[in-house]
């Protein structure tokens, strides 16, 4: 049995905005492993992020977070202590790395920050050297110096990878790390990575829009529609065996590596509006296989194996 | 011939010196095909299509567009061009006046363009259906929209003055997934309905691929190799080119995957390498890389690469 890094439980996230009660995040469950990357995919306004963002206790002041459990490495998780993990044992990467860094800060003086911050033993200086040149970005002496203006993209998203290793995290929360990315930039930062994985052990949830990405670096996969679980399993089954008709829509409405000129198949409708859900399934408007009952009733969780698991009441035929 | 251009040149002064954005490309465009035009950010993809559409004043090259010449032509000479050329952008947010209507927005190429008014609310509603929206949806603001309906509308807009080419400049890289595959349907449905011709701009290389006829590679300024798609795809002679497609993610687990990494970065525009641009990222340059600047030869099958090499 592999060691459990992280579990949460129905999570639910609300935010408070003047046109009425958002439900973001509506009862969403999952956990990672040790040494596992889980990959969270899912478009705008899915929960993706938010889901995270609660994690790490960032949702800000007009949310409401609740759960039934979030546990790190067998600790429960409090708005106390999850500070002192923030950075340190759990690190984040976001999307765009230019209003991630502080422009008016050094690259060198941001990073040594961030070990203060954990009170790091060492010598700070030379751990960010290490790290930085462990990215790519040298001399490192010398580029600790410079501004993150100074910097290509590549090169800031390389020093957000650099500042999230800096205490050896047990859990890095990459938030679409390579969307603002050429893709031959992605494929470096991406094989960085997992470099340091493969070297350190440590767990990664990745979450992108991109199911190409998904599938070349998850273990196991989490579909999210409407802020609800859509499906969840190993990325064989969500690739190869889909069981959610919006899991099924998604893979079918990007063009096929085997067919590439195929006429692709969209799933027709419009993303969902969180502020007036549907009742029943939030997918349910969109839904070619849609059922009455769709409309009224959330759906129950089918479980197909240990790790495969979809909310649909459309039942597996045969 | 929709569409010729030679040479294009287009540069900007900047206090750090002079960017060579467009370096002397060339391409043509025939009646009812799409041009895919790909590489990664700063190529000179965009300028490229934005000179070619006179947004931008070209330095050097001819663009001949349905065999007029209109490298140099004055904006009034222009006005009947514009018409017969439109572009739909990245940005469905920031493309849209957040003031005006969608039947206003889609009106407006047909006012500049003295379309007899009379006929403008038929066409504001036979567009609107055109692009799958319906005409009680004309009263509302960009903002009443999603990101997916306002492409429709931006798209209803470029078909309001009735073109013959529309330059697409990633019209598709800020909607979501789902969303993606009911714009470009509806691209290439139009595309036959309406016989356009199109200038498809994009960084994701698999729907590059779906919708063009033919590929271009842009790198630094210059088309670095050109071919039908699927040719291009299945077998890319220029190293850039194999490199990029190497790097495409592939949305599936057990695909083998043999990505060859580009070393460094790309240089910058304002003092790019001598001889081959590529030669310093190129995995298999030669010492006379730095030396030659290799043309687009040509390599049989409509297969054209700026490499003497492959």
């Amino acid at each position: 049995m592999s060691e459990e890094i992280l579990r949460v439980e129905n999570l639910h996230t609300a935010f408070k905005t003047s046109a009425g009660e958002v439900k973001a995040v509506d009862g969403v469950s999952f956990s990672v492993n040790r040494g596992e990357v889980l990959g969270i995919a899912g478009e705008s306004g899915s929960g993706k992020s938010t889901a995270m963002l609660s994690v790490m206790g960032l949702t800000g002041e007009n949310s409401k977070v609740s759960a039934d459990n979030i546990s790190f490495m067998g600790e429960s998780l409090s708005s106390e202590n999850i500070k002192s993990l923030r950075g340190g044992k759990i690190s984040m990467i976001f999307q765009d790395p230019m209003t991630s860094l502080n422009p008016v800060l050094s690259a060198g003086y941001q990073l040594e920050e961030i070990l203060r911050r954990h009170h790091w033993k060492g010598n700070v200086r030379e751990r960010v050297a290490e790290m930085m040149t462990k990215v790519g970005i040298v001399p490192a002496e010398e580029r600790m110096r410079h501004y993150p203006h100074e910097f290509s993209g590549g090169q800031r998203q390389r020093l957000m990878i650099a500042m999230s290793i800096l205490c050896d995290p047990e859990l890095l929360i990459a938030d679409e790390p390579t969307t603002a990315l050429d893709v031959t930039v992605q494929a470096q930062i991406l094989g960085l990575l997992r470099e340091i994985r493969e070297a350190s052990g440590m767990s990664m949830i990745l979450i992108t829009h991109d199911l190409g990405v998904i599938a070349g670096e998850a273990d196991r996969v989490i579909v999210m529609y409407g802020g609800r679980i859509m499906e969840e399993g190993t990325a064989q089954e969500i690739f190869k065996s889909p069981m959610h008709p919006y899991t099924r829509g998604l893979l079918r409405s990007v063009p096929k590596p085997d067919a590439p000129r195929e006429r692709l198949i969209p799933i027709e409708g419009q993303p969902p509006d969180l502020l007036n859900p549907p009742e029943g399934c939030p997918f349910v408007k969109r839904c070619s296989e849609a059922m009455k009952i769709c409309l009224h009733r959330k759906p129950e969780e089918s479980c197909l194996s240990d790790t495969h698991r979809y909310s649909c009441w459309k039942r597996e035929k045969e | 011939m929709m569409l010729e251009v030679d040479g294009l040149t287009k540069y900007f002064d900047t206090p750090s010196g002079r960017v060579h954005s467009v370096d002397g490309v060339s391409f043509t465009l025939e009646k009812g095909e799409t041009l895919g035009l790909v590489g990664e950010s700063g190529c000179g993809k965009s300028t490229t299509a934005r000179t070619v559409i006179r947004l931008y004043e070209p330095d050097d090259g001819r663009i001949i567009f349905g065999g007029h010449d209109i490298t140099h032509i004055t904006q009034r000479e222009m006005l009947p061009f514009r018409r017969r050329m439109q572009m739909i952008f990245q940005d469905p947010y920031a493309s849209l006046n957040p003031r005006m209507t969608a039947g206003e927005i889609i009106r407006e190429p047909m006012t500049i363009h003295n379309i007899p008014k009379d006929e403008h609310s038929d066409r504001v509603h036979n567009l609107l259906h055109l692009v799958g929206l319906n005409s009680e949806q004309a009263g509302r603001y960009p903002h009443e929209f999603s990101g997916g309906q306002r492409q429709r509308i931006g798209i209803a807009r470029a078909l309001a003055a009735e073109p013959e080419m529309i330059i697409c400049d990633e019209p598709i890289s800020a909607l979501d997934v789902s969303i993606q595959a009911q714009i470009v349907n509806m691209l290439e449905d139009l595309q036959k309905s309406l016989g356009l011709t199109y200038l498809f701009i994009a960084h994701d290389l698999s729907m590059v691929r779906h919708i063009s006829t033919r590929v271009a590679v842009m790198y630094l300024g210059s088309i670095v190799e050109t071919a039908p798609s699927d040719e291009l795809y299945t077998r890319p002679l220029h190293p850039y080119t194999v490199s990029l497609l190497s790097s495409v993610p592939i949305p599936d687990p057990s695909a083998k995957r043999n990505i060859i990494p580009l070393k460094g970065e790309i240089p910058s525009a304002i003092n790019p390498p001598a001889g081959c641009k590529f030669h310093t990222r190129c995995p298999v340059a030669k010492p006379e890389c730095s030396r030659l600047s290799p043309k687009l030869e040509d390599k049989g099958s409509g297969h054209f690469c700026a490499c003497p090499f492959v």
